[in-house]
């Protein structure tokens, strides 16, 4: 039951990232590209997590359990790294942009950068050790 | 740490989702113990143990290297 719940909250975030990404694309007109690699990276999260959650609700018709202890080692690593990739991100993004670019990143500029680095960090890592093992 | 997992799964007619469904885990999960890749916790080691009518001893061997 717990797990049902967890999918359908999962599904119900999915839809809702998805509906508010399809509002922003069709309001914004023409997007410049800063503008479309957060979105493209927003993507490529929304489409890990329906992966995910398709995979659990596979196990579960199959009468499996979606998580079990090897998830969840797989979970903490994921997180693990997702946060490492988030504090990298708060410390490099700003500097970066400034060598690179000569451009000042303001605050939700970097919010932005460590949600969608530690997001992204933490499902490329999070999908390799389901896959591969640790 | 090698495991002789997949001999007794064989001996028992049971297939990885078969024994996965028994210990409560999924399949993956049997398929990278059998591989060595991941060392199972005690408690799913000894389940799967008694669902294969042996001992934890018998079942997993521990290579040094």
């Amino acid at each position: 039951m717990k797990d049902k719940i967890g999918i359908a909250v999962g599904i119900g975030i999915a839809a809702l990232v998805i509906a508010t990404i399809l509002f922003y694309v069709l309001n914004a007109g023409d997007l410049e590209l800063n503008e479309i690699f957060p979105i493209i990276i927003v993507i490529i999260l929304v489409v890990s997590t329906c992966y995910i959650l398709w995979d659990r609700i596979k196990n579960i018709k199959k009468g499996l359990p979606a998580q079990d202890e090897r998830l969840k080692i797989t979970n903490y690593k994921a997180c693990y790294y997702g946060f490492i990739a988030s504090i990298w991100s708060a410390v490099g993004a700003p500097l970066l942009s400034g060598i690179l670019f000569d451009f000042e990143l303001s605050g939700h500029h970097v919010t932005a950068v460590v949600v969608l680095f530690g997001g992204l960090a933490f499902m490329i890592s999070y999908i390799y050790l389901a896959w591969k093992g640790d | 740490m090698k495991t002789r997992i997949k001999e007794f799964r064989a001996r028992y007619d049971l297939t990885q989702e078969d024994l996965a469904r028994k210990v409560g885990v999924r399949r993956e999960t049997i398929l990278f113990i059998e591989k060595g890749k991941y060392n199972p916790s005690l408690k799913l080691a000894y389940e799967i143990a008694k669902e294969l009518k042996t001992t934890i001893d018998e079942l997993f061997i521990f290579d040094k290297d």
